[in-house]
């Protein structure tokens, strides 16, 4: 008996790093997954573990900054199984491709936009997409994947600017929709060592900001995931939960 | 299998209202609990109910304001337990105790002293206390229990609010310095919660319901799922945190 038994997850960004993590835990927890992902064969590949591991899980390409390709995400859910219980908005610019780290003068306009474009945009298409379907139902739960770098201004401020829209989306739409007993939480990780092409040792510079002294992994990040994906955070909305082993604290 | 098996977990105010629901949340899952409580007759009473539903629970009698008792209070629930894994900071002046509602300038000095012997103090002689077996150990996890009051500043409380907001910093602070043994500390600030209470009537915790997104009384279960994700495994890489868990009044 799982803890997320019965549950239609879509995890935005499923495939790999952090949503790759979270996808593997909730169908370790009973729950059957949307991996809904810009990289389709890469998400096709990480349904197919699950599925090999006696889970369930689809694919579906996904382009979060595209109100289509969300459309079609929220259709193909509901007709594999019928309903959608919680939504992960994680697929996020920042790794791959790898945004500038760079003062405000070195980010090109661009740029920005399209940062704005998959990372505030796409969850908030992405909520547009599931609403309907969670306000009839009476029910759902919603996480937006923001980042401690919200809270330390440690990083360049197209990607920061985008993980505090985050945090407001989550305060606003909790108290928009909580009438509809849908919640709508947010996590905020520290700089995790989720690309599988750099070993951990690119990961070492935020560890003595920690009050446990070690590189975050995703795999780190899936507890969180299932408590708020879970019953066990019904009465708990618009809040921000950071996971970092203890940097910034909030 | 619950998330909590072989856990060994002491609640301060153990014996009622949102500690008792943890108590019973906790051996849900598994956990053997310690019930500390200045009431230590309720304290029985719950802990004999825990164990007559198949749980493995102490009942203490405690004031955590005193350091000698707190640390029998350790030493008991070693000798009983041979370990403790969790400590929820929840023994407090709060809904169930009668204190003053006023202004700044008539709140008792006594008063205030005593609120903050109760809430802030008894946090750091608990903490105090388990410490070093948690160290020896390796590995802990502590709950402090602030409250909602601290992110709104609630009127005529100030005694109240003040040992509230102390309890988020001594969180943070305890959180770095107990980090590198493998020690958690985070906090939960609840909202205004219908704990059981002869004083208190259903009406006066509707009061709170317009400002919330989940627009209902807030009741002490509605805390448990927190307080089992901070007990267990799966919070171990999160520390130093105040999740508010009040259907959304404050957005934390």
């Amino acid at each position: 008996m799982g803890k997320l038994d019965e549950r239609v997850i879509i995890v935005t960004g499923g495939a790999q790093g952090i949503g790759r993590a979270f996808s593997m835990r909730f169908a370790e927890e009973g729950a059957r997954v949307v991996i809904a992902d810009i990289n389709g064969p890469a998400a096709e590949k990480t349904a197919a573990e699950i599925g090999e591991a006696g889970g369930e899980a689809i694919a579906v390409p996904t382009d979060v900054s595209d109100h289509e390709s969300t459309e079609a995400m929220a259709r193909a859910a509901l007709e594999k199984w019928g309903r959608i219980d919680g939504l992960v908005n994680n697929a996020a610019v920042f790794q791959r491709p790898q945004i500038t780290r760079g003062t405000v003068e070195e980010i090109t306009a661009e740029e920005w936009d399209r940062v704005i474009a998959v990372n505030v945009r796409g969850p908030f298409l992405c909520c547009r997409a599931v609403l309907p379907h969670m306000k009839s139902r009476g029910y759902g739960k919603i996480v937006n994947i923001s980042s401690g770098t919200f809270f330390s201004g440690r990083s360049s401020t197209q990607y920061v600017a985008s993980k505090g829209a985050v945090v407001g989306m989550t305060r606003t739409l909790s108290r928009e929709v909580g009438d509809f007993n849908i919640t709508v939480n947010s996590i905020a990780p520290g700089s995790t060592a989720s690309d599988p092409e750099r070993d951990e040792s690119n990961y070492q510079g935020r560890v003595p900001d920690r009050a446990i002294k070690r590189v975050e992994r995703p795999e780190d990040l899936a507890g969180a995931g299932v408590f708020l994906m879970s019953s066990d955070s019904d009465f708990m909305t618009g809040q921000t939960m950071i996971v970092d082993g203890g940097a910034a604290l909030n | 299998m619950g998330r909590l098996d072989d856990r060994v977990i002491i609640v301060t105010g153990g014996a009622a209202g949102i500690g008792r629901a943890f108590a019973e949340g906790f051996v849900r899952e598994g956990a053997s609990v310690v019930l500390a409580d200045i009431n230590g007759e309720q304290a029985e009473r719950s802990a004999e109910e825990l164990r007559q539903a198949g749980g493995q629970a102490l009942a203490l009698t405690v004031d955590v304001s005193d350091q000698a008792q707190t640390e029998t209070m350790v030493a008991e629930t070693l000798s009983r337990f041979g370990k403790i894994t969790g400590l929820v900071n929840n023994a407090a002046i709060a809904i169930r105790v009668r204190h003053t509602r006023a202004p700044l300038e008539e709140i008792p000095l006594d008063e205030f002293d005593r609120m903050l012997a109760v809430n802030l103090k008894g946090v750091f002689l608990c903490s105090r206390a388990v410490l070093p077996h948690m160290k020896e150990q390796g590995y802990g996890k502590i709950i402090n229990m602030s409250s909602g009051t601290f992110f709104n500043g609630r009127e005529n409380l100030v005694h109240y609010v003040a040992s509230k907001g102390g309890v988020i910093a001594f969180t943070r602070v305890l959180a770095r310095e107990a980090g590198p043994s493998g020690i958690r500390v985070n906090s939960i600030a609840p909202g205004l919660t219908a704990s059981e209470t002869e004083e208190h009537s259903l009406e006066e915790f509707a009061v709170r319901i317009p400002n919330r997104a989940i627009k209902r009384i807030e009741v002490p279960e509605d805390l448990v799922g927190a307080g089992i994700f901070f007990m267990s495994a799966e919070s171990d890489f999160i520390s130093g945190q105040t999740l508010a868990v009040d259907g959304g009044v404050v957005v934390h």
